[in-house]
């Protein structure tokens, strides 16, 4: 089974791609490589959750935090690839919008 | 169609994955949709609404189960999946024996998210509330959940 993300670094940008599930699991796993990715400052942040198949309000709650902390350090961050459930959620929920999905 | 589906199992984030593919195909039984991709696990092969709904609910449900009322200790969960006669509904009760749940502690979500208002906590309650036709809490113990949904007339 692939892990659960995978992290790319490209002198300024950050590509963050999530699969499977992002849940009450899995989430505390990725927020450690968040923290890490936030540490480094990335001008530039690019999340691709195509491959992801569902989200809770745990998973929810970690993409959030990656959101703030690009932002609130000055970089950029997009969000991409949102469906199905996951899509839902982020509907449900009001953040389609914000995260531009 | 099967009348009902009981499952008895430890109430841990180990047996999470476990619980919610059962309610997956029950989702199906109801909605009749079929799986598009074998290869990966029954609960991440959800993309009817409906199942969408169910899956959703239940696993903020659980997660709830596991992180307030046994708060991540050593508990059992009941949980029982059943199918009316009308074959056009679903009904979920999960039992568990831990601390009771108080609906006051849930916050309501801001009305305009900005980068500052974008919640970290307090959504999974509102998920499963928005996801399923009604969801009820009777504080016990044992304390019960019971979520319904009615499916979409094919």
């Amino acid at each position: 089974m692939p892990p659960a993300f995978e992290v790319t670094r490209n002198d300024n940008q950050t590509m963050l791609v999530v699969r499977g599930s992002l849940d009450i699991n899995t989430a505390p796993i990725l927020a450690a490589e968040i923290d890490r990715i936030l540490a480094a400052k990335p001008g530039r942040v690019n999340v691709d959750l195509t491959p992801l198949d569902l989200i809770d309000s745990s998973g929810v709650a970690a993409l959030v935090k990656l959101y703030k902390g690009v932002r609130s350090a000055g970089g950029s961050i997009a969000i991409s690839g949102a469906r199905d459930q996951p899509l839902a959620i982020f509907k449900l929920l009001r953040m389609d919008k914000v995260f531009d999905l | 169609m099967v009348s009902a589906i009981r499952l008895s199992l430890p109430g841990t984030l180990e047996y999470r994955p476990l619980a919610v593919r059962v309610v997956a195909e029950a989702a199906r039984i109801v909605s009749g949709s079929a799986r598009r991709d074998p290869r990966i696990s029954g609960e991440h092969d959800v993309h009817d609404p409906f199942d969408t709904a169910v899956v959703s609910a239940f696993m903020e449900i659980f997660n709830n189960v596991v992180v307030h009322a046994y708060e991540r200790a050593p508990g059992t969960v009941e949980i029982e999946i059943s199918f009316p006669p009308t074959h056009d509904e679903l009904v979920i009760d999960v039992t568990d024996h831990g601390t009771p749940f108080d609906p006051r502690n849930v916050r309501p979500l801001p009305r305009e998210l900005d980068d500052d208002s974008l919640p970290e906590s307090g959504m999974g309650m509102h998920i499963a509330t928005a996801m399923v036709d009604e969801l009820a809490y009777h504080p016990g113990p044992p304390n019960l959940w019971r979520m319904s949904k009615r499916a979409w007339r094919r």
